[in-house]
């Protein structure tokens, strides 16, 4: 049962941080609600004034730019949105696709993108995602706007770099050249995933080598992490030669992943699930060159 | 309501349509658009199970949309038009999907099937000939508990059937 | 013989479904009565302590609060209820006894004030040392649930066993030591839930003598009996409307919600409702966790010449259904196999969780997925194809397989090789790909009372009113069929009545696959009264005999061919516009019924299961259910009962289980309790038998829960046989799978090296 609070339609962000900048800890900022209002309704915080953002007209924005190949996502632009724009669809095929199978059909509808990073909940797709594309955050507070990585952005389970103030205006991907691919995979039986992996996989202009990887792992930690020491055993390998250092690289992002014992499933089981998932990710990011 | 602390408990007021018929309420910022139709409007169609939006029992369209009532604020529905199962069918002239999940038996308890045909109403809106997989990946966010899902999937393939060749 | 049918046999649309699928149909969470509160309820944090004091004071005072109901209200009535074993008081006396139990409810003018006044609810409580699963409880020395011997509790009752049942046969002990070959398995299986998607729901009415309530239950009657005998009422005081009602499953059998409800309605002096959340449902009822240990010994031609079954079921904290769960486990647990030695002990115990009840086929999943992977493991370790050991032990139609039962009514061979060839079994299966089947047998049935009144109006129109209730089954289209078969009248022309009992007469309960064959006989016996009645009526309008009068489609015709409508007969008979013939029709026990079951469920299964060696997941890529029905008075509603048994029975194979950690239910929601979603649903198909060999109209027996039990056993046989595995512990998580198959390298590795 929600408790009540006075719900504040700011028109612009500044007047939304200034807002829970007065109420301090008895604010929040809301948009979708699919998760604030769950966490709500079981008491377990409760806030007397919510900060809507979704009447700020300029956080609903998707725009991207061909020149530089940036893509800019509102904050309070919904996961079915980005699942079914056109745009995002043909140049980032891969955001589209992670976000098509994001909870259910309706909470695609009403969560947000920001809400999503924001709350930082640690069974969750986007970020884990966002990180293969080095993906920028853009922070407005009432003492200036930051742009923080995606990588310093997440902090802990349900905690980010996000200052209580600070609304999360955008997130900002650049697209992959035409030697890039990606993959994710997620695993698990509950509502929400166990694991997720995503890679990114960049060749030379041959296509013999690899340039570059971004792996991240999410959901088996309390935070979704690059796994940079696997990178570097991949990068520079003949991708036809790539098994040995797969199988090296999935050991390490294994060792390295920061796995907890919850409901999903031990540790030890999630661990070795890193190492599966990592080399059929990769796998199947390298199929899709063909 | 006669409960305490009413007047001291926040309140906006917001108009919305709901099946067609406009109105004009204050509500909490906390009702829940769920609360609203089936405690102010008397619309108990939708209906309330697992409150955590996993289960779909309570999905109603919003613009056209499938959305969780339990866990969508009334006040989001300002300004939008809402459709919930009482507003589906024609009078007593049945939408295709209700005579559908009717003729292959597409329902047991009845709990889920307002949700469930919603749900299926805004699949076909969008994909007017889905595959099964489709189907199956649509509704993966509408519980049945009863029928096993296999007579709901038959139900919605021949809804699109009869929808295809009305159009066509 | 078959009889010409019109009606039954025949898919007519659901008698509820205009009303289900435009939102009309009244559920009880639908329900507003003029004056109502509402409810909230208060829970134990803790899974066992003493209750030093409870102060409601603050919450009393609240505005808007009307009442605050504790144990302190309950003294001028018996507060305890349960099946067989009264051990439940409808609010904590004392002492709490699993984390969740109502500790005190409040009555709100709205919901929220409801909730808010539970935190003003002040309750110190001395902690005790909990049993938290089978093993502590049956420990020496354990502590007890039931310091106390509760009413009802039988002699055998000590310690924290709440009941204790056998079943015996022969010498099973000097047989085993006989035997060619013995066995020794033990299996587990998880404490599920039932999400039942509408959560218990009840709005009470007790402020004069006349107790209303409006419930979510299945039982009705039983629960006015219960409800008449603690708060004093007669019977015919006590009123129980059951509305629609949101999935049952057992969920709502027996009294749950509803002594609380009148109680807090009585104090409030005014209707409450009391309706639970999700979470609230999974600390009320759920199925019973179990161990079964089984030894089966078998001779040098692969025949089973003994078997002695233990079975361990967690009853939690209140026997509810458990003894009659452990009955039935007792039983099923030996299947339909002819062994001339067998032994099984079955025993309810308590621990300090969730109470656990009925839930679709009683005791029979746990016991049935026990007997049924022993079954493949003894055939595997002899070398033998499952299907023919199998074939070789099943009884056969017309065999009695214990002394005072029923024979079987089935073809249980038969059964099997028809889902064995709709899998392919024999066929070569794809890599890491396996195929498993299983038959289940169950007592089904309960008791057989029930009563039915058939009113046929003065426009040849009828009214059927019984109490079956209707959980989504389709009972009540069931019934209108078989009332217009008897009474020769279109089924558009009759409608159901059901389930108030002050309007409608009485039937025992809604639950045990029962309602068709039982209530189905009642409902004839009473269109058959009326059609004498009808007879005579006609006779005399046409000057006619009446043993010669045509019924056909609602008209009367005679030998020389004139006719007359019913409605017509019926005003003449009367002589006047109006006017109804009322017919009246009983089952009660004893006679045709004995010897016990009223009939055999069966039900067999046939899956086809992919592995993914690297995590453990396992997909059911086909499945084939096969149930014996006597007849389908509606097929397509059968075969939606076996597919809905059938995707439930996935559920509790591949993910359910409710986990607990230091006495807390720590997964009691939907986010962290996973049932079966669509994108679950394997190419499933769904078979009938129709033999007419039920004891029900028409020759229909009882269905919809047998189904439920081969889909364990036959997919972990699948499982097994697509990656050499067996695991004796559901669900099948990917996890458990992994371990196992990690295990099973290892030892490999071992033996290799």
């Amino acid at each position: 049962m929600l408790r009540p609070f006075e719900i504040h339609q700011p028109e612009s962000v500044e007047a939304a941080s200034a807002l829970v900048g007065r109420y301090g800890d008895d604010a929040a900022f809301y948009a979708g609600g699919t998760e604030l209002l769950l966490v709500m309704k079981e008491g377990l915080v409760r806030y007397r004034h919510l900060v809507d953002l979704k009447t700020i007209p300029a956080l609903g924005a998707l725009d991207y730019d061909a020149a530089s190949g940036l893509l800019r996502i509102g904050g309070t632009v919904t996961h079915r949105a980005l699942e079914r724009h056109p745009t995002v669809r043909e140049r980032f095929p891969i955001v589209a696709e992670v976000e098509r199978l994001v909870a259910n059909v309706r909470v695609r509808n009403v969560g947000t993108i920001g809400g999503n990073l924001c709350f930082a909940e640690p069974h969750a797709d986007p970020g884990t995602l966002f990180l293969t594309f080095d993906a920028e955050v853009e922070l407005v507070g009432t003492r200036g706007a930051r742009t923080v990585p995606i990588g310093a952005f997440f902090t802990g389970a349900y905690e980010t770099a996000r200052q209580p103030d600070e609304v999360l205006t955008a997130v900002r991907l650049r697209e992959g050249g035409p030697q890039t691919r990606w993959a994710y995979m997620k695993f698990g039986i509950h509502e929400r995933p166990t694991l997720g992996v995503a890679v990114a996989l960049t060749l030379d202009a041959e296509r013999r080598g690899i340039e570059d990887v971004r792996i991240a792992v999410g959901c088996v930690g309390p935070v979704p992490a690059r796994v940079p020491a696997a990178e570097a055993l991949l990068r520079g390998a003949p991708l036809a030669e790539a098994d040995g250092p797969l199988e090296r690289a999935a050991q390490v992002a294994a060792e390295g992943a920061d796995a907890v014992d919850d409901l999903h499933g031990s540790a030890e089981y999630k661990v070795e699930m890193v190492k599966v998932f990592m080399r059929r990710a990769f796998r199947a990011a390298a199929a899709r060159f063909q | 309501m006669e409960a305490q602390g009413a007047s001291a408990r926040p309140v906006v007021e917001i108009s919305l349509t709901v099946n067609g018929r406009p109105h004009t309420l204050a509500v909490e910022p906390r009702e829940t658009l769920l609360d609203l139709l089936r405690m102010r409007l008397g619309l108990t169609g939708a209906k309330l199970s697992c409150d955590v939006q996993v289960c779909g029992a309570c999905t109603v369209l919003v613009d056209g949309l499938p959305v969780s009532a339990c866990t969508y604020l009334a006040y989001e529905a300002r300004g939008r038009q809402v459709l919930t199962i009482e507003g589906l069918a024609d009078g007593e002239g049945l939408h295709p999907l209700q005579q559908a999940f009717i003729d292959h038996a597409a329902f047991q308890c009845g709990y889920c099937t307002p949700g469930m045909i919603l749900a299926a109403k805004a699949l076909l809106d969008e994909i007017p000939r889905p595959t099964t997989d489709e189907i199956k990946h649509y509704l993966r966010g509408n519980i049945c508990r009863c029928t096993g899902y296999k007579k709901i999937l038959e139900a919605v393939l021949a809804a699109a059937e009869t929808m295809a060749s009305r159009h066509g | 013989m078959a009889e010409a049918l019109r009606v039954v046999g025949r898919p007519v649309p659901r008698l509820d479904g205009f009303e289900k699928v435009t939102g009309r149909a009244r559920y009880t969470v639908d329900l507003v009565v003029p004056g109502m509160a509402h409810g909230a309820i208060l829970r134990s944090p803790v899974p066992r302590a003493r209750i030093l004091a409870i102060d409601a004071s603050r919450a009393e005072r609240m505005p808007g609060v009307v009442a605050v109901l504790t144990a302190a209200d309950l003294r001028d009535i018996d507060p305890y209820y349960g099946q067989l074993v009264r051990d439940r008081p409808l609010i904590a006396i004392d002492e709490v006894r699993y984390a969740g139990e109502p500790v005190a409810a409040v009555a709100a003018l709205d919901p929220a004030t409801a909730q808010e006044a539970l935190e003003r609810i002040e309750v110190a409580y001395d902690e005790l040392p909990p049993v938290l699963d089978l093993d502590a409880a049956l420990a020496g020395g354990a502590p007890r649930v039931h310091a106390r011997r509760p009413a009802g509790a039988p002699p055998e009752a000590e310690g924290n066993i709440c009941f204790h049942a056998r079943v015996a046969r022969g010498d099973p002990e000097a047989a085993l030591a006989g035997a060619a070959h013995t066995f020794e398995h033990t299996f587990v299986f998880p404490m599920v839930y039932h999400y039942a998607m509408e959560p218990h729901a009840v709005v009470a009415a007790a402020d004069g003598p006349a107790v209303t309530v409006w419930t979510s239950a299945q039982h009705p009657f039983l629960v006015r009996a219960d409800l008449a005998r603690m708060f004093g009422r007669a019977l015919e005081q006590v009123r129980v409307v059951v509305p629609y009602v949101g999935g049952g499953f057992g969920s709502k059998s027996y009294t749950k919600l509803e002594p609380l409800a009148v109680a807090l309605a009585r104090k409030a002096g005014r209707p409450v409702r009391v309706a639970l959340s999700v979470a609230e449902a999974c600390l009320t009822t759920r199925r019973h966790a179990a161990r079964v240990v089984l030894r089966t010994g078998v001779d040098r031609d692969g025949r089973l010449v003994a078997r002695v079954a233990t079975s361990w079921l967690d009853t939690g904290a209140y026997a509810d259904n458990g003894p009659r769960v452990t009955a039935r486990a007792a039983r099923r647990v030996l299947g339909g196999y002819r062994c001339p030695h067998v032994r099984s002990d079955a025993y309810a115990v308590y621990t300090n969780t969730v109470p656990a009840g009925s839930f679709r086929a009683i005791g029979a999943p746990q016991t049935i997925w026990a007997c049924e992977v022993q079954m493949d493991l003894i055939a595997q370790a002899l070398g033998l194809d499952p299907v023919e050991f199998r074939a070789r032990n099943l009884g056969r139609r017309g065999e009695a397989l214990l002394d005072g039962e029923r024979p079987l009514d089935a073809d249980l061979e038969a059964g099997l090789r028809r889902v064995a060839a709709a899998i392919g079994w024999g066929h070569p299966a794809s890599p890491r790909t396996g195929r498993g089947l299983a038959v289940g047998i169950t007592d089904a049935g309960a008791e057989p009372v029930a009563s039915a009144i058939v009113r046929l109006h003065a426009d040849g129109s009828a009214s059927v009113h019984e109490s079956s209730t209707e959980l989504g089954q389709g009972v009540r289209t069931v019934l209108a069929q078989i009332a217009a078969e008897a009474l020769a009248l279109p089924v558009e022309r009759v409608g159901v009545v059901a389930s108030d009992t002050a309007g409608t007469p009485y039937d025992r309960s809604t639950g045990a696959s029962r309602s068709t064959t039982v209530m189905g006989l009642a409902v004839q016996a009473a269109c058959q009264e009326v059609r004498a009645q009808l007879a005579e009526a006609a006779a005399a309008a046409l000057g006619a005999g009446a043993a010669s009068l045509c019924f056909e489609a609602g008209r009367i015709r005679a030998p020389d061919g004139r006719e007359i409508a019913y409605g017509d007969a019926v005003r003449a008979f009367f002589g006047g516009p109006g006017g109804e013939l009322i017919g009246r029709g009983y089952v009660r026990g004893g006679g045709r019924w004995a010897p016990p079951p009223l009939f055999w469920e069966v039900g067999w299964g046939g899956a086809e299961v992919a592995v993914d060696d690297e995590t453990g997941q396992v997909r059911v890529a086909r499945y084939a259910s096969l149930a014996d029905v006597g007849i389908a008075v509606n097929p397509p509603l059968a075969e939606g009962q076996d597919e809905g048994a059938a995707m439930m029975g996935l559920g509790h194979t591949l993910f359910e289980a409710l986990r607990y950690e230091a006495g807390q239910l720590q997964n009691g929601n939907l986010v962290d309790y996973r049932v079966p979603l669509a994108d679950d649903l394997p190419a499933l198909e769904t078979g009938l038998v129709e033999d007419h060999n039920g004891p029900g109209a028409h020759g229909v027996k009882g269905m919809g829960e047998g189904a439920i039990n081969p889909v364990a056993p036959a997919v972990t046989t699948a499982l097994a046989r697509a990656c050499g595995v067996v695991v004796t512990e559901l669900p099948l998580t990917p996890e458990r799978v992994w371990r196992a198959l990690r295990r099973a390298r290892a030892q490999q590795a071992v033996s290799a090296g």
